[in-house]
């Protein structure tokens, strides 16, 4: 178990800055989410925490040692951590035993000690009855958890996820979440994990750090993330949140011709309005144009149309709403930015 | 400083056995006293245009019957299309004098069977029957890229077509064959390419046809033999194979790089093959007739021509040829040699190849300057690069180092020169079997060996190389199959009272003993076919991802 530390990283491919600056603590013990749309750097992070990349400038400490920075590169073996990849990387050539019996063999445990270890880490992920098997013959899942058996049995400081849960369908992903977050609880390993999904980030994480172009554009607990976004960006990428360029006046805002009266007080100005699609209602009576209705079996999506730009509402199957008539909209919470350069 | 080290290693060998030979030859060539009139001598112009004429007809008979092949392979519902393909592979396998003489015993213009029992009057010793056989031996340069290509064309762009109106042949007309034409192109100047390296061939069927066809090879084989004061000759000849591969070889790599289409999607959308209806029988039948004929036949022939008492006659079965041959010291000695010289040379170029391979995948694009040198050895001619080693270390070169150490690099007429053609010239082999596994090994399968604690090295060893068996099974087996039959390089550099495979049954065949050669040409083509097998055996298993 052990805290990882990031000052001011810097990478970078050429001309090509993939990372600018990040600064960030994970606390010992906790799971930190690195979330963001792809080509924002943060598989690059990852890799620079493994040891698999060299950084350009800045620090990076484990458990309060130095492990990269300008004095030292501690290579990824000396590390002490275990990493599940995006693409498994089970060893075809091994078994699924002598896939996770490999950090073993390189930590030179002798074989008794090997195998009651490759027992306690299949029984782990529940794989005890697949230990003789070839990788080729395992599903997805299976694969992935044999992954994940042979990056906890060495007993790593920090466990570190790349996409984890990509590569899986709807209903594997909902159970191997489920028993990440079981073996979290049990094993109590600090965790860092990549993903460009949001629902798993906010599922799994203590804290969630959101990733656009190289930067961290915020840092906080799903909670937190979710419900005091720090900018258009973070509001649009983790609650899907309508983000609308428009301008406040007397109270409203105001974009294509059509007014939306605020529920709260906002001097005027061009703002960027965060609206999630939740937190408004539609109203029988208004002349807001309906362009399409899509049942989504617990809520209703309503798309409506503002001047040019489209607005996704949410919300209970009514009747009056139907597509081609117009509706009003009554906001009843909204975040208003100054207006961003994009 | 490492990585410059590790440069510098890779680099020094292949300078001085590649890059080496080529200079002298070069500059020998043009810096002896009569280089000019040697160039432009009229003899030399008689081997130039022989090879010229016989290389661009077999091209022309390569490119004629691959393409069809081709089509009618990869895009009808011929049935057995896997086996056809195997069957018009097998001519890139098997040393094409193999196939000479099994055309000399169907086509000798007196004694060949087609002629004396069929009643035809073919006669393989002339520019066409030459052309003839090495666009046989050449075919698989173009069918099997025209069929990879196309594999490649995505089946959307022909459906596509298909719904916007075009019939299945008119698909085939204005999608498929437009984009398989440039492969297809390539693969026929690649034939021209390795027709006029050829020695065998037109040595076997052109020296003593009447009157006489000279080639380059051929005619370089000869200078050599006369000793020192053919060598302007030979080099001045080899000049014009150099340029005139050279050219071709440019030729044949814009063709390939405009043939090359990028698979639009990953779905393997299962392709409609175009029905061939009623004419389906009789076209399999004409197929099978084809490769009975083209392939299976000279094969045959050359079988029941070693079971013969008298040699070209088929009348009274024997086993006496075989019984001889394989208790013959000289036989014996030969397949010994060979197979030492092949195994090392297997030895060496996988090693080296994957050496390259892997610095390459490290170093990146500044190394690809040295995998280009490792590759053009197997592009230019054998006898080139044959004649420039003989140019090279036929001097007693001395490199001296701290004014002490003496390095004496006495190559010639030694075993250790032809060690050193066969792995410069196979290196190529090694190197593109380790180049495309280690392009598809996952790189994560090495990281997470490295996270799980191995060292560089050691995750290289457990995590990679294990996925690289198939290829390098392949590069190596490919490698040896090619010295062990190898026999243009092998006539130039033998070293006196030494035997190889290929230049026995070369020297029986020309003169002494036919039977035997044919005997050996058996046990060749057995050994061939066990190769394939093996390469066949070692290919990747599919691993689920």
């Amino acid at each position: 178990m052990a805290a990882v530390t990031l000052e001011a990283v810097h990478k970078s491919y050429g001309k090509n800055h993939i990372v600018r600056g990040v600064s960030l603590t994970v606390a010992d013990g906790s799971f930190l989410s690195l979330l963001g749309p792809s080509g924002c750097g943060k598989t690059t992070t990852l890799r620079m925490i493994a040891g698999l990349e060299r950084l350009d400038s800045g620090r990076i400490a484990i458990g309060g040692g130095e492990v990269d920075g300008p004095a030292a590169h501690v290579p990824p073996e000396r590390r002490g951590l275990g990493m599940v990849f995006q693409s498994y990387a089970v060893w075809p050539h091994r078994t699924v035993a002598e896939n996770v019996a490999y950090p073993l063999e390189r930590q030179g445990l002798n074989r008794s000690e090997r195998d009651a270890r490759i027992r306690e880490a299949l029984a782990q992920v529940r794989l005890e009855a697949f230990a003789d098997r070839q990788p080729h013959a395992l599903s997805g899942g299976q694969l992935q958890r044999v992954a994940l058996a042979r990056a906890l049995v060495g007993r790593p400081k920090v466990l570190l996820l790349d996409e984890p849960l990509s590569n899986l369908d709807a209903a594997l992903k909902e159970e191997l979440r489920a028993e990440i977050a079981a073996l979290r609880a049990r094993l109590g390993t600090t965790m860092i994990a990549v993903t460009h999904d949001q629902a798993e980030a906010l599922a799994l994480a203590d804290q969630v750090a959101v990733m656009r172009a190289g930067v961290l554009e915020q840092v906080a607990t799903p909670q937190a993330l979710y419900a005091e976004p720090n900018s258009p960006f973070v509001a649009g990428f983790v609650g899907g949140a309508n983000v609308l360029d428009g301008e406040v006046r007397g109270g409203a805002f105001v974009l294509g011709g059509v007014r939306l009266e605020l529920p709260t007080a906002v001097g005027d100005g061009p703002c960027t309005l965060v609206l999630r699609p939740e937190d408004a209602v539609l109203e029988p009576t208004g002349t807001l144009p309906l362009a399409a209705r899509l049942f989504l079996g617990a809520t209703t999506e309503y798309r409506l149309q503002l001047g040019d730009v489209a607005l996704r509402v949410l919300g209970p199957p009514h009747p009056f709403a139907q597509p081609g008539t117009t509706v009003g909209l009554t906001l009843r919470a909204a975040r208003v930015f100054p207006r961003e350069l994009r | 400083m490492k990585r410059s080290a590790l440069t510098a290693a890779l680099l020094a060998p292949l300078v001085i056995f590649a890059l080496l030979p080529l200079a002298v030859l070069v500059v020998r060539g043009l810096r002896s006293p009569d280089a000019w009139g040697l160039l432009v001598d009229p003899a030399t112009f008689a081997a130039l245009r022989g090879t010229t004429i016989t290389s661009a007809g077999a091209a022309a008979i390569a490119f004629g019957l691959g393409l069809p092949l081709g089509l009618l392979l990869g895009r009808t519902d011929l049935p057995w299309s896997r086996a056809w393909r195997a069957l018009f592979a097998l001519p890139a396998a098997v040393p094409p004098f193999i196939f000479a003489m099994g055309w000399q015993l169907l086509a000798n213009p007196r004694t060949g069977l087609l002629n004396t029992a069929l009643h035809l009057h073919v006669d393989i010793y002339s520019s066409t029957g030459i052309a003839f056989v090495l666009g046989l031996s050449a075919l698989p340069l173009v069918l099997l890229p025209t069929l990879a290509s196309l594999e490649q064309v995505d089946a959307a762009w022909e459906e596509a077509a298909r719904l916007a109106g075009a019939g299945p042949w008119r698909t085939l007309r204005d999608v498929a064959l437009p984009l398989a034409l440039p492969a297809a192109g390539s693969g026929a100047a690649l034939a021209f390419l390795s027709s006029a390296s050829a020695f065998g061939v037109p040595y076997l069927l052109g020296v003593t046809a009447s009157p006489p066809i000279p080639t380059l090879t051929t005619r370089i084989w000869a200078q050599v033999l006369l000793g020192a004061h053919g060598l302007d000759q030979a080099g001045a000849l080899a000049l014009w194979l150099l340029g005139l591969s050279t050219l071709v070889l440019a030729l044949a790599q814009r063709l390939g790089k405009r043939g090359r289409v990028s698979l639009a999607s990953g779905k393997g959308a299962r392709r409609t093959r175009l029905p061939l209806g009623p004419s389906r029988v009789a076209v399999s039948a004409t197929t099978g007739l084809v490769a009975f004929v083209l392939v299976v036949l000279p094969l045959l022939v050359v079988v029941v021509a070693s079971l013969q008492k008298n040699f070209g006659t088929f009348d009274a079965f024997t086993t006496a040829h075989w019984a001889r041959l394989s208790h013959d010291t000289r036989t014996l000695g030969a397949f010994g040699q060979s197979a030492l010289l092949a195994l090392g040379t297997g030895v060496i170029v996988t090693g080296a190849g994957l050496a390259l391979a892997w610095a390459r995948s490290r170093l990146g694009q500044p190394f690809g300057a040295v995998a280009w040198l490792a590759a053009w050895p197997y592009a230019i001619p054998g006898t080139v690069l044959a004649l420039g080693l003989i140019l090279a270390f036929s001097l007693d070169t001395r490199v001296v180092l701290f004014d002490s150490v003496a390095l004496v690099l006495a190559l010639m007429n030694t075993s250790w020169l032809l060690l050193v053609a066969f792995s410069v010239r196979h290196l190529a082999l090694g190197l593109r079997a380790a180049r495309d596994g280690l392009e598809r090994v996952d790189r994560s399968l090495a990281e997470a060996a490295r996270l799980s604690g191995a060292n560089r090295l050691r995750a290289f060893l457990d995590g990679t190389l294990p996925q690289l068996r198939g290829p390098l099974v392949a590069g190596f087996t490919l490698a040896v199959l090619a010295s062990l039959t190898e026999l243009t390089m092998a006539t130039l550099l033998l070293p006196p009272g030494t035997d190889l495979l290929g230049t026995l049954l070369f020297e029986l065949m020309s003169y002494a003993d036919p039977a035997g050669a044919a005997v050996l040409a058996c046990a060749v083509v057995a050994v061939v076919l066990l190769g394939q097998a093996a390469i066949a055996a070692a290919a990747p298993r599919k691993v689920a991802s």
